[in-house]
């Protein structure tokens, strides 16, 4: 999982998304503006940068100016809803632009496809006896490799990223198998317990009363 | 058909019409009276030559000689021959039996007159024919010659109107160029017209009615742009709160989560509720100035301070701030819940922009026959650019310390409206790090009871 600076001045909106990041097993740093942002720039690694653009002092585009390459992806979150604005964002080399009102999981999504496109090395995912290897496709029970169909992997894979977020079936449908998928919610409770049987999760992936499913992993 | 093209065929067709049947008029009446004159000449010439021939006819009788056919004719030839070279042609018969005839052209046109000889020679006609192919020539010059005039006076005629009525409905193409212009939305274009005729008055007119509209229209625009403005503002305050609210709800619904992150999600669904509560309870007071006449009745000032101090209490003792109350006069004429809510939220602002241990001043007295309403901080301050704005909704001076305090942006535009429906002029004096007065500048007619 990755290291993520959340600009943000609005303390509640600030809280929302680290609390949020932690759920899923990424790492942050809060910076409240400008200055505090810099500073933690220059003194940790950071994979991503949340970077609202409505900061007092210097807003974020501005910032974006400055520092036209950081080195580092941007996502911008902002609650100005216009197209210009978009625009600018993606001119100043955002990679990405996220609009108030969000939904948290829409938010952890773009992060994870930003995250994808710039990430160097591939961190595996560790619970209990099983071990993944995401990148590579690759997933070991007590050292035996184990046998997915690509849409068991696919639903896994969402669950992992969205790792202690219990997920409505519909939902689990439209990202693990697309917008297209006319599907019925049974298929996914199939998958699920195939899923289940083959990695021998029955107590990890929770069945949350009227929700859905929720991976829980070591917090 | 444009207006000029209409005015320039009738005026034609007119003028030609009239002009024309006179000449035709002029012409006939000359036609007749050419006539006439020929009937004349010709009754008198027969005349004389009747007579001519009777002297003649008698002076042969008294030479004792018979008047018969023979003589007849030679009297008759005599005088036809030397009346052939002037045109005439005569004729003399006897009881209707011609006894000289000329030979004449009977195609030709011409003029006759027909008469007996004076007696004793009644039984003699005479014929006098006389030629006038030369008057129906000449009339048939005319006539060419008058259609050949109106062939070239027409266009002439028409080209000088042309000019003159194009040249007098000019001011008109004006006015109309000018009148589509301001319909296509130019309300700042106006008629560039100085005649002193009806079409000078007209612009005038045009011009009065076009800077009417273009109050309207700029009054209009201005007030679409502050509510658009504020729906804008109100907009991007609201998704401060529901991202939160959204959020955290969703946090707290589908997360695995401790006791401790319950806690801090529900306080957050908890606090960002109050304050969008906050919002809606302002905007409705906002919206309700707007449309309700205010209650005037007399308010004793020190009642009114201290129900103020009443109520902002709390937040002076944890602000660690000293209230100084100066009534100088007994009374103000007003909306006593409005005008505490101005109190209030003066007071409050204050209270954000101080430190602990300084001093605010509510103040009333009378200055320039007004009553004025008056608060003093010696606290933050602010500059000149914010001024001008501050009492736009949704203006924060210090956005998060605004957010801090569970603000909502809009104590200075509900300020601004209580004194409009007071009919009351504001005064905001601010200085950076020296301190904030606003006054609220009750005019004479609201010292007593309203009379209308």
């Amino acid at each position: 999982m990755a290291t993520i600076l959340v600009v943000e001045d609005e303390k509640p909106i600030s809280d929302l998304i680290t609390m949020n990041l932690k759920l899923v097993g990424h790492r942050f740093f809060k910076a409240f503006d400008g200055a505090q942002m810099q500073q933690i720039l220059e003194q940790e690694k950071i994979d991503l940068i949340l970077l609202d653009v409505m900061l007092p002092v210097m807003d974020g585009f501005e910032w974006m100016r400055r520092h036209r390459h950081p080195g580092v992806p941007v996502i911008f979150i902002t609650a100005k809803d216009s197209l210009a604005d978009r625009i600018t964002g993606f001119e100043l080399g955002a990679d990405d632009y996220i609009i108030k009102p969000f939904e948290i999981l829409e938010l952890l999504a773009r992060i994870n496809v930003v995250l994808r496109r710039n990430i160097k090395e591939e961190e595996g995912f560790t619970a209990g006896d099983v071990d993944i290897r995401l990148a590579a496709r690759q997933i070991y029970r007590s050292g035996q490799l184990v046998e997915l169909t690509a849409r068991e992997f696919e639903l896994l894979e969402v669950l992992i990223q969205n790792q202690n977020i219990a997920l409505s079936r519909e939902k689990l449908l439209e990202l693990a198998w697309g917008y297209e998928f006319e599907g019925d919610t049974r298929t996914v409770d199939v998958h699920i317990r195939q899923l289940r049987k083959k990695l021998g999760w029955e107590e990890r992936i929770r069945t949350v009363y009227k929700l859905g499913y929720r991976l829980e992993a070591e917090r | 058909m444009r207006f000029w093209q209409k005015t320039l065929v009738l005026m034609l067709v007119l003028f030609v019409v009239v002009l024309d049947v006179s000449v035709i008029m002029i012409m006939n009446k000359s036609w007749r009276l050419n006539m006439n004159r020929e009937q004349q000449r010709a009754a008198s010439d027969h005349a004389l030559i009747a007579n001519s021939i009777y002297e003649n006819l008698n002076s042969i009788k008294s030479r004792g000689m018979r008047i018969n056919d023979t003589i007849l004719l030679d009297v008759a030839r005599s005088y036809g021959e030397y009346y052939r070279e002037r045109g005439i042609s005569l004729q003399l018969s006897n009881q209707d039996a011609p006894v000289y005839a000329e030979p004449s052209e009977p195609s030709a046109r011409h003029i006759s007159v027909t008469n007996e000889l004076p007696a004793p020679y009644g039984y003699l006609q005479l014929t006098y024919r006389r030629d006038i192919e030369a008057l129906y020539a000449g009339q048939d010059e005319l006539n060419r010659y008058f259609v050949y005039i109106n062939c070239i006076s027409i266009p002439v005629l028409a080209a000088l109107m042309y000019v003159l009525i194009r040249k007098l409905t000019k001011p008109l193409q004006s006015l109309a160029d000018s009148t589509k212009s301001i319909a296509e939305g130019n309300y700042g274009q106006r008629v560039q017209l100085k005649n002193r005729d009806e079409f000078g008055e007209l612009a005038q007119h045009f011009n009065r009615m076009a800077d009417a509209v273009e109050r309207q229209v700029t009054d209009l625009s201005a007030m679409a742009e502050e509510k658009q403005r504020m729906v804008d503002n109100l907009a991007h305050e609201l998704r401060t709160p529901l991202t939160s609210l959204q959020g955290f709800a969703q946090y707290l619904n589908a997360a695995h989560i401790d006791e401790e992150e319950r806690i801090t999600a529900s306080g957050y669904l908890w606090s960002e509720t109050l304050r969008l509560k906050n919002l809606v309870f302002k905007l409705l007071d906002l919206s309700i100035l707007s449309h309700q006449p205010v209650k005037r009745s007399r308010i004793p000032v020190v009642e009114l301070f201290e129900s103020v101090r009443r109520m902002e209490q709390a937040n002076l003792d944890a602000a660690g701030i000293e209230l100084i109350l100066d009534a100088d006069i007994p009374a103000v004429w007003g909306d006593r819940e409005l005008l505490e809510s101005f109190l209030v939220n003066c007071l409050e602002n204050s209270i954000h922009a101080s430190t602990p241990g300084l001093e605010i001043k509510l103040a009333a007295y009378e200055q320039d026959a007004a009553a004025v309403l008056e608060v003093t901080d010696s606290g933050r301050g602010m500059s000149a650019a914010h001024l001008e704005r501050v009492f736009e909704p949704f203006y924060r001076v210090d956005h998060a310390r605004s957010r801090e305090h569970g603000g909502a942006g809009l104590g200075l535009a509900l300020c601004r409206q209580i004194a409009e429906a007071h009919q009351a002029q504001l005064s905001l004096k601010s200085e950076e790090q020296k301190g904030t007065t606003i006054q609220l500048i009750l005019q004479l007619h609201n010292n007593g009871p309203l009379t209308l």
